[in-house]
């Protein structure tokens, strides 16, 4: 049922964002991590969205989902302090490439389209409700 | 008239397969049919809630979302039935 389609195109809406702020909160979390299991600082992680077509017949919406989680290349913040274990022969730590303020924004833009996925998915059922009155009164 | 109803289950009944229904199919399968879709999307409703309590689901969205589309459904269906006993009644109270 087309309804359906259109409902299931915002929830896969929902399950990115959800992903993604999943995702943001282990940036947030990691953002002073100095060591991984690779060796190295934690790496920001970004999730990769991309399209994918749902539904079957003529009918076909686009829907998200996510591919991958690939990490961000831009280099370690490096930050002087000699009294680190982790620090370097000159005294300088390497720091996560991760900046909170960047991740706080995102958050918000997250948790935005989050809700702007719930309004189109209240939308689409009002639209079947209002459809369900036809020839009522 | 029943053309028309069987038009409005063939909606309840393309949830699953596209299955094209010929007019020659009686109405009393269809509406089974359309009636074993509507189970099916409660069932899947109830799965989701069941699966949500056992931790299987980390995201609520979906056993919400599966809850409105059994609503939905439900609602259809009942819809269909209240259109199909008000005909029926209304050929009942025709003067012979």
């Amino acid at each position: 049922m087309n309804e359906f389609l259109t409902l299931n195109v915002s929830a896969s809406g929902m399950t990115a964002q959800r992903l993604r702020i999943d995702v943001i909160s282990s940036n947030i979390a990691n953002s002073e991590s100095t060591r991984t299991e690779q060796g190295t600082p934690y790496r920001r992680r970004v999730p990769i969205f991309s399209e994918y077509l749902m539904g079957m017949g003529r009918v076909k919406s686009s829907g998200v989902k996510v591919t991958r989680i690939e990490e961000d290349p831009s280099p370690f913040r490096l930050v002087y302090d000699p009294t680190h274990p982790d620090a370097n022969e000159d005294g300088y730590v390497s720091m996560p490439n991760v900046n909170v303020l960047r991740e706080m924004v995102d958050l918000i833009s997250a948790q935005r389209s989050y809700d702007a996925n719930v309004a189109a998915f209240n939308v689409t059922k009002a639209m079947i409700s209002s459809a369900l009155q036809i020839g009522r009164g | 008239m029943i053309e028309k109803i069987s038009n409005v289950n063939q909606n309840v009944s393309s949830l699953g397969q596209g299955s094209q229904k010929k007019s020659e199919v009686d109405f009393a399968s269809i509406l089974k049919d359309a009636l074993d879709k509507v189970n099916q999307v409660q069932k899947s409703a109830e799965q989701a809630s069941a699966d949500f309590a056992l931790g299987k689901i980390s995201n609520i969205h979906e056993v919400i979302i599966e809850a409105e589309k059994a609503t939905i459904a439900l609602r259809l269906t009942n819809e269909v039935r209240n259109r199909i006993v008000q005909a029926y009644q209304e050929i009942m109270r025709m003067q012979l």
